[in-house]
């Protein structure tokens, strides 16, 4: 099956929708592990959009520009989210609603970016374009580091060793790194 | 428990206008959401639209101004419950997710009112039906995997099976052919009145809404299929319709709209799982207890009779959402090659179906086999979900490409 871009991301947002679901209805332990594949995923994807698809936007679409400045103030403050989260860890008694809220902020923000820009951008970009760039996105996915902390493998220590939000801001470098690599080689 | 509709009051007619803030209604959670809390607001917002749609016609049939005003007053109302409703669906949410549900809505509501109706000819209407609602279910089910990358389990939460129905492709019959004969108004049991009315509203509301979503889609096989599945919500709306006696009066009609009003809010109410979405149809219940006392009102000064007469003494068992898998299954097992002659059931494709085949598909596959052809290509198989072991008929068990 040849995706591109545009399916990739697409899938994405049904994983992690159904992965917040999965934090959701899990305690203790499966939380923590739920919780750390749904910070990697996000992390991963977020990267693809910023680098490859909101620049891609930004150019090909008729007043892209606006548009996109609004989903990267999504992202930003679905960051902040996350990071409060990292910070009272899975446990804590406010962690169900704070996901909750990051929840609705991340579906809205995926909700805008399927009605007002995926459409647009499979209009204005041909597809073997859109092919290529979901090539470039798995690879870098491919990189990225997938425990909080490389050589720790449950739940418990990685969030004792390593917060979430190190392994995104790990996992958004190595995909950046990977995308920016594969630019050049194709350019 | 009996509950007879026009022995009770509701909340008086000038103190049921909601302002913005009363009409500002949370969505429900698309993911956390009881499926079937989201077939209800549907069914209902079909019956709500059916109510608006009926009162207008009325009102261009009607002369008398004041008969007009009070229509115009109760339909306001009716504006604001079909506000209320429809603004409950799970948000956020796609047109082809709310598509999904609208099949699953069409499935097990069929389904239950084919199970629960006397009159075996009616019975057979539906049973028929349902098995095409079903394949439209498997079909939109495949496109929403191909172009949304989720599986339609996540929506119908294994409720209702996805699999093939009667195919869709022999859905296109003639026009003529769609059209059955009425149940006679003075000897049908009241039920059968409101089973005719509910699914011809569930069905209509079906076919104005993919008329408006399905242009748009950008992915051509999303487009052709909502314009192909577009047309038989037509035929649907045809078959169902002609259920209902033409001879029953305006008068008589608009009492029977409002008497089913109050069946579905108060059956909705007493099966309901979600609190907060209990009172609402707990609210419109009782708003619709005084547009019936208005209806019963206008039935006795203009049709000279009592709404009595016609009106079941009290409200039938409450219509219920609740998985009809096995049912499915009996049906498919033996009607699933059934197509209909003027106005009854035929297992043969006779010449005016035949003729209908060839001119609609054109010599080519229609869009309803292209979604599953390409859906092979992409995944190597259809989408199905089988909760009950394989397929009944043999010849529609899944292929695997090799």
């Amino acid at each position: 099956m040849t995706e591109d871009v545009i399916q990739l991301l697409l899938g994405q947002h049904g994983q992690i929708r159904d992965l917040f679901t999965r934090v959701q209805e899990a305690d203790g332990r499966d939380r923590r592990d739920a919780f750390a594949e749904l910070v990697r995923l996000l992390a991963v994807h977020e990267t693809a959009e910023e680098q490859v698809v909101h620049p891609l936007a930004r150019r090909a679409i008729d007043a892209g520009a606006p548009l996109v400045d609004d989903r990267l103030a999504e992202e930003r403050q679905a960051k902040e989210l996350l990071s409060r989260l990292e910070s009272m860890g899975a446990d804590h008694e406010d962690f169900l609603p704070l996901l909750a809220e990051l929840r609705a902020s991340v579906l809205l923000h995926a909700h805008h970016e399927e009605q007002y820009e995926f459409p647009y951008l499979r209009h204005s970009c041909n597809e073997k374009e859109l092919r290529g760039l979901a090539v470039m996105v798995r690879a870098a996915e491919r990189v990225a580091p997938t425990h909080p902390h490389p050589g720790v493998e449950t739940g418990v220590e990685n969030l004792a060793a390593g917060p979430a939000l190190a392994l995104f801001d790990r996992v958004k470098d190595a995909v950046s790194k990977a995308i920016s690599t594969d630019d050049r080689t194709a350019g | 428990m009996t509950f007879n509709p026009l022995e009770q009051r509701g909340i008086p007619l000038d103190r049921q206008l909601r302002n913005w803030r009363e009409l500002n209604v949370e969505p429900t959670d698309p993911d956390h959401a009881d499926p079937y809390t989201r077939c209800r607001i549907i069914a209902l917002n079909g019956i709500e639209v059916e109510a608006l749609l009926f009162s207008h016609q009325f009102a261009r049939h009607c002369a008398d101004l004041d008969v007009k005003r009070q229509l115009a007053e109760v339909r306001y109302i009716e504006q604001q419950q079909q506000k209320v409703v429809n603004w409950l669906l799970p948000a956020p949410a796609s047109a082809l997710e709310t598509t999904i549900a609208y099949e699953q809505v069409a499935v097990d509501l069929t389904a239950w009112v084919a199970r629960m109706e006397p009159d075996p000819y009616l019975k057979q209407a539906y049973q028929f039906g349902v098995l095409e609602d079903f394949d439209h279910l498997y079909r939109y089910a495949n496109l929403y995997e191909m172009i949304q990358r989720r599986k339609a389990e996540r929506i119908v939460d294994g409720l209702t099976e996805v699999i093939p129905g009667r195919p869709t492709k022999y859905h296109h019959r003639h026009p003529h052919d769609n059209v059955r004969e009425p149940y006679d108004k003075t000897t049908a049991a009241p039920i059968s009145k409101l089973h005719a009315l509910t699914i011809m509203s569930a069905e209509q509301q079906t076919m104005n809404f993919y008329m408006n979503v399905g242009p748009e889609y950008m992915e051509p096989i999303a487009r052709q299929l909502y314009q192909e599945i577009g047309l038989i919500e037509e035929e649907h709306v045809t078959h169902y319709e002609s259920l209902v006696d033409p001879g029953e009066t305006w008068w008589e009609r608009l009492v029977n709209h409002e008497y089913n009003e109050c069946y579905l809010y108060h059956s909705f109410m007493e099966t309901e799982s979600d609190p907060r979405i209990r009172a609402i149809w707990e609210l419109h219940l009782n708003m619709e207890l005084e547009h019936l006392h208005v209806a019963c009102d206008l039935m006795r000064a203009h049709d000279d009779r009592e709404p009595e007469e016609v009106l079941a003494p009290e409200l039938p068992a409450p219509v219920t959402f609740e998985p009809n898998k096995a049912y499915l299954r009996e049906l498919l097992d033996t009607q699933i090659d059934l197509t209909t002659l003027g106005t009854g059931y035929v297992r043969e494709a006779h010449e005016r179906f035949e003729r209908m085949q060839e001119n609609i598909h054109g010599g080519a596959e229609p869009p309803s086999e292209q979604v599953i052809d390409l859906h092979r290509e992409q995944y190597g198989t259809d989408y199905r979900l089988e909760t009950e072991g394989e397929h009944p008929a043999p010849e529609l068990r899944q292929q695997v490409k090799r």
